[in-house]
């Protein structure tokens, strides 16, 4: 099932956050390293997307340009139809805070706090309140009712990597970026945060863009796009573990 | 060298900057160890060429003992003497004042004076007077008066010429000898230098000299260059004094700088758990891990050791140069060699004992840490059982000390009282506390931070993420605290014993010295007629006030009680004495001020009745104050003049307080020769300049004030270095962290205004532990060192020092701060 992708989906009007030739060179002259070479995709809202492609291929820098973690060299940034790229970082700051939510490999919770105020902090930061009852689904949902006054520290891999989620989906952001979340997780307690990450597209309508190497973990998305050299390589709809790892194959052989 | 070890120097090698940080306090410590070391060379020298009296051509001295003129001629006339000096003085008694009449040479290598105008006094009554003495006493060139010997017609003498000696005390005129001699009224000489000549024997003449003064009471013979040292040196005790204090407050400095480069030293060493605990994986002993850990730490110590005697020798050689372009000449220090490699090696071995408990514990790493990459290895809460009951003990011995010195204070007047052992005592419990408050500082930043960080709890989510982050690893805020803690607990000592000893002083002053001038008649004869009136006349004076005073009566059951009845009207300044109750102005006839410890002692209270008794008479009086010390002229009870003459006391006055009219040094010369003049005709009136010894305690204590400041400043600035690279160490062991808070959302201002409030919290803490620990401390010194000085809390001074401190360590924080809010988060995140 695998498909040319199409540059229109960039502008597509259902993208929530979408890439138009996006260019990323790290370093200058002899060493310079184009780790994305002219991206243009999109990422449709409320669905579950996978990022996939071998080592080096720019996954994760294609995700850090998304998110406005970091600049591109050249190319655009569309969050919602607003250009993110030469945005000063006050707005891009902003846009973390209230437009985006993260889940990162090494969890990244704060020590010091709480799995409820872990939770609560990006709202904290952007001075809201959560949604009670939103909140409180999320907390049911997440299987954290009993954790929440726990330190990081006191829980187990699974459940920090739960509490994560509940902090990138409680702000209600149009996209939660996933950087390889199951990669520091054992495969039953993988599989139980990929299934939360599925819920929430389907069941709470929220976008979802994870960057991933495991085909198991992307087999659980809608769609798989797939880069190679800092270019798309082809994208992937309703994958399954085996379709996505013919493909992973075909752009090792292919290389 | 084994792997281990050249695997950590790799990694300092790497990251110079973090060997600096960890190495700073020491670095700091060194350069004022070895600047402290410099500074007495500086004093020392300086002292020694300035300020012995014997001038350096004297061969031998000839003093302490029975000289006469006879011998001083005898020597003069010996083979080989080429000028035998008498030095030696009469204490006159003259209209004008009191004068010291001493002797000179006048001119030539023995002489310590210099002519100034008209010519050295030569003939019998002639003398030379100071600048000082022309001002103070009104004895210019030509000018004549009287000197009044113990026994005899007086002699007169008259001024021929103004001369500079070492040192003008205001009343200094110098004659010849047989003036002296004729003063005197006895044949008795204090001293005589000689100079000998070129090609003269000193053993020969020597021996000669020991002969003719030889007797019952023979004088010392001594070498020139021997009396010379032991006068400077006796100068210079002093200096070696204030150097002892010097060097407990840089011992303490020291023992700050330990703690800090202790908990430097475990931030670097948990920052690479990873690495080690790597090196554990692939086979590393503990015991190969502690020593690399311990090797590196003394690598940085003779670095920063190093460096900071280098630092010290720049500045102690740049002073004198700077100095003596201000006009100020002092010696160079010189480069004192031993004492360098002493504080190179003190600044190795003090690293090596911060690093030893760190690098243990560092060595104790579990291999298996090496393959979690999860970033959640949250900091240690919390103390172990050993270390709470230690500080535990540590604090009831300090607390039981500190009962004991309170059970034995001494009471109100208390002879055969021990203040050393008392003091010794306070100091000892002091320590105890502070090693309790080390002990035990985790659990105590808790309470602190709860009350300190509420306000900026509620402020929002930087400032309540501000004081998660210090309550989270508590361990470290404690470790930064205490050192804060102790700069604040010295200053807020000093600051606090200080004000006591100000108010203690001005008690005394105002008690001893209500006005600028006094006028007494001798043994408490009353003032001629007239005195008051003319001195009231006097425009150069102002405030003219006539008192009574006796002594020998009885207060209650106080003997040899003294009794005045100046009034607090008439001398506003008496207003300032401190009382427990009442005031000074409520005395009236019937109401009297009585002194604190004469109350005390007969358990009276304000209202209360007492009896004062005089030559078989009484008077019944209420009190209406106690005084905090003794009531005003040195008396035990203060009484209306009604109250006075009831006891059977004349009228007429028996001194006389009055205020120069103008302020200044102009203005009090104007006043005194004003009274000068008033009691001219009475030359057994004695006239005391109070002001001047009112200055002289001011100053003083002035002086000591700023000696402590600036030695306590020390402390804290290792402190501040402490909070400094606390913070930046902190910063750089969580940019994950950092990174974290800017990729959720956080703008860079926020992060660097939360990791800002984070240092200031450090000094919140510490500053509040401090002065928790500082004033009750200084109130029992206060108490135990016996001068009933009053416990007192000089608020806006320790606000002050309060609001710098914590402004400090804020300041400390800013730079490490702006340099995590500057990292990118993706770098931040992907940081090891």
């Amino acid at each position: 099932m695998q498909t040319q992708s199409s540059p229109v989906a960039g502008r597509d009007s259902l993208a929530a956050v979408a890439a138009v030739d996006l260019v990323k060179v790290y370093g200058a002259g002899d060493t310079a390293v184009r780790a994305l070479d002219g991206v243009t995709v999109g990422f449709e809202r409320g669905r579950f997307t996978a990022i996939m492609g071998p080592s080096g291929s720019g996954k994760s820098t294609l995700m850090h340009c998304l998110a406005g973690l970091d600049t591109a060299t050249s190319g655009q940034v569309l969050l919602g139809g607003t250009d993110l790229t030469s945005q000063p970082d006050r707005v891009l700051t902003r846009a973390r805070r209230e437009r985006i939510g993260f889940v990162f490999q090494s969890f990244n919770l704060l020590p010091q706090l709480t799995a409820a105020a872990n939770i609560t902090l990006p709202l904290d930061l952007a001075g809201r309140k959560p949604d009670a009852e939103f909140h409180d689904r999320l907390i049911t949902t997440l299987g954290l009712a009993g954790r929440l006054g726990h330190l990081p520290a006191e829980l187990s891999g699974g459940q920090q990597q739960r509490v994560a989620l509940a902090r990138a989906l409680v702000s209600r952001p149009e996209v939660v970026f996933a950087d390889e979340p199951t990669g520091n997780l054992d495969s039953r307690s993988g599989a139980e945060v990929l299934g939360l990450l599925r819920d929430s597209a389907h069941d709470l309508g929220q976008t979802i863009v994870m960057v991933t190497h495991d085909p198991v973990a992307a087999a659980y998305a809608d769609r798989v796009v797939l880069l190679a050299d800092g270019q798309l390589a082809g994208e992937i709809h309703a994958p399954d573990v085996a379709a996505v790892t013919e493909s992973l194959r075909n752009l090792a052989a292919g290389r | 060298m084994s792997v281990v070890l050249r695997t950590q120097l790799v990694g300092v090698a790497k990251r110079p900057s973090r060997l600096l940080l960890t190495g700073l306090a020491v670095l700091v410590a060194s350069f004022v160890v070895y600047a402290t070391v410099l500074a007495q060379q500086i004093t020392e020298r300086s002292v020694l060429n300035g300020l012995s009296g014997t001038p350096e051509t004297v061969d031998l001295v000839v003093q302490n003992g029975e000289i006469t003129t006879g011998d001083l001629t005898a020597i003069g006339k010996m083979p080989g003497v080429a000028e035998a000096a008498v030095r030696t003085e009469a204490y006159a008694r003259t209209p004008a004042g009191d004068l010291i009449v001493a002797t000179d040479p006048g001119s030539g290598p023995l002489s310590t004076v210099e002519v100034t105008e008209g010519r050295f006094p030569t003939a019998p009554g002639e003398i030379a007077v100071t600048p000082r003495t022309v001002e103070r006493m009104g004895l210019g060139i030509g000018a004549t008066t009287a000197a009044q010997p113990a026994e005899g017609k007086p002699v007169p003498l008259t001024v021929v010429g103004v001369l500079t000696p070492r040192e003008d005390i205001g009343f200094l005129a110098y004659a010849p000898l047989s003036t002296v001699v004729q003063i005197n009224g006895f044949d008795q000489l204090d001293r005589v230098d000689v100079r000998f000549d070129g090609g003269a024997d000193a053993g020969a003449v020597r021996e000669r000299i020991v002969a003719q003064v030889a007797g019952e009471a023979a004088p010392e013979v001594a070498g020139g260059a021997e009396v010379r040292l032991s006068e400077a040196r006796e100068a210079a005790a002093e200096i070696d004094q204030l150097f002892i204090v010097v060097r407990v407050f840089v011992a303490v400095a020291v023992a700050a700088a330990v703690l800090i480069a202790a908990s430097t030293f475990r931030i670097v060493f948990a920052q690479r758990m990873r690495q080690l605990a790597l090196l554990r994986a692939v086979g590393a002993g503990r015991g190969a891990l502690a020593r690399a850990l311990a090797a590196e730490g003394a690598l940085t110590g003779l670095v920063a050791g190093v460096t900071g005697v280098l630092a010290a020798l720049a500045v102690g050689h740049l002073i004198p140069p700077l100095l003596s372009a201000f006009g100020v000449a002092v010696s160079r220090p010189g480069f004192p060699l031993v004492q360098a490699a002493g504080t190179v090696l003190l600044a190795v071995l003090i690293t090596i004992v911060a690093v030893l408990a760190p690098a243990l514990s560092a060595a104790r790493v579990a291999p298996l840490e090496a393959l979690r990459s999860a970033a959640t290895t949250g900091a240690r809460q919390g103390i172990g059982v050993l270390r709470a009951i230690t500080g535990l003990l540590l604090a009831a011995a300090a607390a039981g000390i500190a009962a004991l010195v309170t059970i034995n204070l001494p009471g109100p007047q208390e002879q055969d009282y021990d203040a050393e052992t008392m003091m010794l005592a306070v100091v000892g419990s002091g320590l105890l506390a502070y090693l309790a408050l080390i002990a035990l500082g985790p659990v105590l930043v808790r309470p602190v931070l709860t009350i300190a960080g509420w306000p900026l709890r509620r402020s929002g989510p930087v400032g309540r993420l501000a004081v998660g982050g210090v309550g989270g690893s508590s361990r470290r805020a404690a470790a930064v605290s205490v050192v804060v803690a102790l700069g604040v607990t010295l200053i807020a000592g000093v600051l606090v014993g200080g004000d006591s000893i100000r108010v203690l002083s001005e008690r005394e002053t105002v008690a001893a010295a209500p006005t600028d001038f006094e006028v007494r008649g001798p043994n408490g004869s009353t003032l001629p007629a007239g005195v008051a009136e003319r001195a009231a006349q006097s425009a150069d004076l102002s405030r003219v006030a006539t008192y009574r005073w006796i002594g020998g009566a009885q207060v209650g059951t106080f003997t040899e009680a003294a009794v005045t009845d100046v009034s607090a009207k008439a001398v506003p300044r008496l207003a300032e004495l401190d009382t427990s109750a009442g005031a000074l102005t409520d005395v009236a006839p019937g109401r009297a001020a009585i002194a604190g410890y004469v109350a005390e002692m007969d358990g009276l209270t304000l209202g209360d009745p007492v009896t004062v008794r005089s030559n078989g008479k009484e008077v019944r009086v209420t009190i209406a104050a106690v005084l905090g010390g003794e009531a005003p002229l040195h008396s035990q009870i203060l009484l209306d003049p009604a109250d006075l003459t009831a006891l059977g006391v004349a009228a007429a006055p028996t001194g006389l307080l009055a205020d120069a009219a103008q302020s200044g040094e102009d203005g009090r010369t104007k006043g005194l020769r004003a009274l000068r003049t008033v009691a001219a005709a009475q030359p057994d009136l004695g006239v005391n300049v109070l002001a001047d010894q009112r200055d002289q305690i001011t100053e003083a204590l002035g002086v000591l004030m700023v000696i402590a400041l600036a030695l306590i400043g020390l402390t804290v600035l290792i402190a501040i270095v402490g909070v400094g690279s606390t913070t930046a160490l902190s910063v750089v062991e969580r940019v994950r962290e950092s990174g974290l808070l800017r990729a959720v959302g956080m703008s860079r201002g926020a992060l660097h205004g939360m990791l800002t409030t984070e240092s200031a919290l450090y000094g919140v803490i510490g500053a509040v532990l401090g002065l928790l620990l500082g004033v009750p401390y200084a109130w029992l010194a206060v108490s135990a060192i016996g001068l009933e000085a009053p416990l007192t809390l000089p608020g806006w001074q320790l606000a002050a020092v309060f609001g710098i401190l914590v402004a400090l360590t804020a300041l400390a924080g800013v730079l490490p701060a702006r340099r995590a809010a500057r990292v990118s988060p993706v770098t931040a995140l992907g940081a090891d």
